[in-house]
């Protein structure tokens, strides 16, 4: 007896979440010039590539390409509104990207999955664009004159006690 | 999907009530109880209404009270048990993992800040400030722990087999702490093959919200539960997730096989003492004239030859072929090795050969004989020779439901040399022996060979599992083939049951051969 066959890869709409997060991505370093705009949709168009075949190294290795592309454009004197939403948008693109391969690998293309996934792309938006407008409201109205070090170390320092917390 | 049949007069009623929850693609909705308050409590127990319908308001409350009573799920079902929707589900086995989806992004993090740092733009710093909040974001929650109610409706719970059963599975979240992201896998039973819609899905539910989902199954000869799911919840961030086994309220299809006999099944000669449809070689009453013997006293004054008598004044008795009713037991191959399949779609040969048995039996007991049923099996399988309806009843329960009959091969190792001598001490001394097996080894020939040599009638009914198209599988066919002309020469009857031939006819032709 042949039932159906459990297809272990992602459907049809994740492709489109982390497509329309990819463009979003690619759309913001189209601010900063040409070069970071093509790094950024190198980088979707291989995580999208991902997605399609399940598979987690591509899906990762197109994100940090398309934040590569992201971070050439904020140095190529993209605005920092741009650059933040670009940042976002890689990053739901890339998160977006690994939750539709585990849901493939566990459920296959077949099963529904869309408002797990929209839910999931949502969620991880409003928190990119809440610390984004945090990040920026500080960056217009905090103390500007402040080295970049001291931020660095500020950051470096927040980063590890985040991770730290959880272990 | 789910709102096709079973629907239709409850939408009706419910219809002007308030709106038809949304279904996103027709086959799986999401109902949330607070669309749904208008709709009127239906009583039912038939377990085919759907969920939009279903008692609603009730629900509500088992949920609620499902929800105070947090500590366990399991005394909740107390108070969800009398209502026809989701009864919560108990936990069987629960396990937390990290799903290393956020590993390697505080890299990125440092990554960013850095080159912000050493090139001095804000910018990428300002990008590496969006990193820290993911990286909280991922790091500060943990997998929730689901608390749901299941219910599962089957379309049909006594299918015959090849019908498909729709099987409809509601999960409701009767927790406090909503889950983002919340995914089901339905535990269908392992012979049965799913043929529509996936068993499975995903979803975020809020706490007291619905989701629905179908499937179908292809119903085939047996008793199957459903009593499980497999559940995978994780935190919205996607970093943990628990995977849950989950107890639900058993459904089961059972699936029995349909009363239908074959041709007429050709037996031996060697027969029981009772009057029966098989011709004798001995004398006696019967329909068919075998002899004239001189009369002696107490023979019937029907079987006088009364023209003899006219003629020349002498009483003569006319003897008869006795019919006689035969005592079959028809003996099942299911070792692991009968498993064979022409093929990859289709029956599998102990498949055909118990729907084989299942006719023959009914043939048999159609024309009158005894019949019964043993089987090589991992587990005891007899049904001691009878007639009548009760017994036809309990060898289509044990030809359809028993464990030991189970499309998929036994786990249990068969002991051949075992089952063999307490068949052999079972079988009536005029019992014949109707061995259904696709004959895949040498230990087949040696069962049916030492039933014949322990002067039971043997023949053996083989469905034929092999195929031509490969060096490997012709070999086979010939080993097979081989063995069967071995059973043949030593006087075992053999029926070679092709894939595409019709049991009736395979039946005629060794028939023919026989009388030949």
């Amino acid at each position: 007896m042949s039932g159906t066959e459990i297809t272990r890869r992602p459907g049809r709409h994740s492709l489109v979440v982390s497509g329309v997060a990819g463009a979003t991505a690619v759309a913001m370093a189209l601010t900063g010039g040409g070069t970071g705009a093509a790094a950024a949709a190198l980088g979707t168009v291989v995580l999208l590539a991902g997605v399609r075949r399940a598979n987690h190294r591509a899906v990762d290795a197109g994100g940090l390409v398309a934040f590569l592309g992201v971070a050439v454009a904020a140095l190529s004197e993209a605005p920092p509104v741009a650059v933040l939403f670009g940042t976002v948008g890689a990053v739901v693109a890339w998160d977006a990207g690994t939750n539709a391969v585990s849901l493939g690998r566990q459920l296959g293309a077949e099963a529904d999955t869309v408002r797990a996934e929209n839910l999931h792309a949502m969620v991880g938006a409003v928190v990119g664009l809440l610390t984004a407008v945090f990040g920026l409201v500080l960056f217009e109205v905090g103390p500007t004159r402040q080295p970049v070090t001291t931020l660095f170390v500020l950051l470096i320092a927040a980063t590890l006690l985040v991770v730290a917390l959880n272990r | 999907m789910s709102e096709d049949g079973p629907d239709g007069p409850n939408s009706d009623r419910s219809g002007p009530q308030g709106p038809e929850p949304e279904r996103p693609d027709g086959g799986r909705a999401v109902v949330d109880e607070a669309e749904e308050v208008g709709e009127p409590s239906v009583e039912s127990g038939d377990g085919t209404e759907p969920p939009s319908a279903g008692g609603s308001e009730r629900d509500g409350e088992a949920a609620e009270a499902a929800g105070a009573d947090e500590a366990d799920p399991a005394e909740a079902s107390a108070g969800a048990g009398e209502a026809t929707g989701p009864v919560a589900a108990a936990v069987r086995s629960s396990r937390i993992r990290s799903t290393n989806h956020w590993v390697g992004f505080a890299t990125l993090v440092f990554l960013s800040a850095g080159l912000g740092a050493l090139l001095r733009s804000r910018p990428l710093m300002l990008a590496a400030v969006v990193g820290v909040g993911y990286l909280a974001y991922a790091n500060t929650t943990e997998a929730p722990e689901p608390e749901l109610a299941v219910e599962r409706r089957l379309s049909e719970e006594e299918p015959e087999p090849g019908d498909t059963v729709e099987v409809t599975v509601v999960v409701e979240n009767v927790g406090e702490a909503a889950l983002a992201d919340l995914r089901v896998v339905e535990q269908v039973p392992e012979a049965l093959a799913v043929t529509e819609g996936p068993a499975r899905a995903a979803t975020a539910l809020r706490p007291g919200a619905r989701m629905t989902f179908s499937y179908t199954v292809l119903a085939r000869r047996g008793a199957y539960r459903f009593e499980g799911l497999t559940v995978i919840a994780r935190n919205a961030s996607g970093s943990r997730e628990r995977e849950l086994d989950v107890a639900t309220e058993p459904a089961a299809i059972t699936c029995l096989a349909p009363i239908d006999a074959t041709a007429t099944v050709p037996l031996r000669g060697l027969t029981s003492p009772y009057t029966g449809r098989v011709s004798t070689d001995s004398s006696g009453e019967g329909t068919e004239f075998a002899s004239l013997r001189e009369y002696q006293h107490g023979d019937a004054l029907s079987r006088i030859d009364w023209n003899t008598y006219a003629r020349d004044r002498t009483l003569t008795t006319m003897e008869f072929r006795e019919e006689r009713m035969a005592t079959v037991v028809v003996v099942l191959d299911l070792r692991a090795e009968a498993y064979l399949q022409a093929g990859d779609d289709g029956p599998h040969a102990v498949d055909r050969g118990i729907d084989a048995a299942r006719r023959v039996f009914n043939s048999l007991l159609d024309t009158g004989d005894r019949v019964g049923l043993a089987a090589f099996a991992a587990d005891t399988v007899w049904l001691a020779p009878g007639a009548g309806p009760t017994h036809r009843a309990r060898a289509r329960e044990l030809l359809s439901t028993d464990p030991a009959l189970s499309p998929l091969p036994p786990d249990g190792r068969v002991y051949v040399r075992l089952q063999l001598r307490r068949l052999a001490q079972r079988l009536d001394d005029d019992a014949q022996v109707v061995f259904v097996s696709p004959m895949p080894d040498d230990t087949s020939a040696v069962i049916a060979r030492s039933l014949h040599v322990r002067g039971h009638a043997v023949t053996v009914l083989s469905p034929d599992p092999t195929m031509g198209d490969t060096p490997g599988r012709r070999l086979a066919a010939i080993e097979r083939s081989n063995r069967l002309n071995g059973l043949r020469g030593s006087d075992v009857r053999v029926v070679d049951w092709d894939g595409d031939e019709r049991l009736a006819e395979a039946l005629e032709r060794a028939r023919r051969r026989w009388s030949g």
